[in-house]
């Protein structure tokens, strides 16, 4: 292989994927290349027919991209952001939340880490050429996970009584605890 | 032929699992069966096919094998049970799906 064009390509591919998936769609761009060279037709005229065929380096990074395991778990994560948040919001207006014994730093800081984990999440899902952009699901989901198991705490420690609407919350608040940890180790080995 | 893209990338599972129901295969023998398979009328670009398996091998549909060929690393793709499950299954869904069109577009004369 002495194209310079399928060189620059499979460097590309090593510089946007993981190793595993750069591996794999190089094997398969250099096989279409070979096939061309079998036919006869010299280097160039081989390699910018392997390029036409697989696809450029961009169409291909954005395939990856938007069939990221991550970039799915980010976007299941921040739609059932808004039922989250309605159930929590419902519930800890009803049981008048501002009368718990939960410092007025640590509402704080709840709000913030929840902030920049969305944030977080949002860039992961919306990511369309970066790959690397969609492992940020990786860094959020633990921590979305961590809030998540910190309301129900608060619930359980620190709510007077438990009412139908907090088990709602809780409820949903659990199911995203064993997305996330059904999801996590999957994340890690990609 | 934009809009024949659109469609045959809404039924590209289907296809995907339907080119590994006879053995296992890599990503451009994927590519190849497809194109073989319809006279050359499905000619997806090769590199868009290898994110489509790691898709169905994350949803459980097929398995990937790593071996070497010509000096490199390459990912072989098998039918899991669930994978020949769905198969059948979307096999069955496009035949009733053909037999209601042609019966509207092509009605007994």
């Amino acid at each position: 292989m002495t194209s310079p064009m399928i060189v620059g390509y499979v460097a590309g591919l090593h510089r946007r994927l993981p190793a595993a998936l750069a591996d794999e769609a190089a094997d398969g761009l250099i096989e279409t290349y070979e096939h061309h060279l079998a036919s006869g037709t010299g280097q160039q005229a081989a390699a910018h027919a392997a390029v036409a065929e697989f696809g450029d380096l961009e169409t291909v990074i954005g395939e990856f991209t938007r069939q990221a395991p991550a970039r799915r778990a980010a976007r299941i994560l921040l739609a059932t952001g808004p039922v989250a948040g309605a159930s929590w919001a419902t519930a800890l207006i009803l049981s008048h939340a501002w009368t718990w014994p939960v410092p007025a730093a640590t509402r704080l800081s709840f709000g913030a880490v929840l902030l920049l984990a969305v944030l977080a999440l949002a860039a992961a899902a919306t990511s369309r050429h970066s790959y690397q952009r969609t492992r940020l699901t990786a860094a959020a989901s633990p921590v979305i996970l961590v809030l998540d198991a910190t309301a129900v705490a608060a619930v359980a420690l620190a709510a007077p009584a438990l009412t139908a609407m907090l088990g709602i919350a809780a409820g949903v608040s659990l199911g995203r605890i064993a997305f996330t940890a059904w999801t996590l180790p999957r994340l890690a080995a990609r | 032929m934009k809009a024949e893209a659109q469609v045959l990338k809404g039924h590209l599972d289907t296809l995907l699992l339907a080119s590994l129901a006879n053995g296992p295969r890599h990503g451009y023998a994927v590519k190849e069966a497809l194109r073989a398979g319809s006279g050359a009328r499905f000619d997806l670009p090769t590199g868009t096919i290898y994110p489509a398996l790691r898709r169905l091998e994350a949803a459980g549909l097929a398995r990937g094998t790593w071996s070497e060929a010509g000096g490199r690393r390459r990912r072989t793709y098998e039918l899991t049970p669930a994978g020949r499950q769905r198969l059948s299954r979307d096999r069955a869904a496009w035949r009733d799906f053909a037999a209601a069109m042609s019966a509207i577009l092509e009605p007994a004369r």
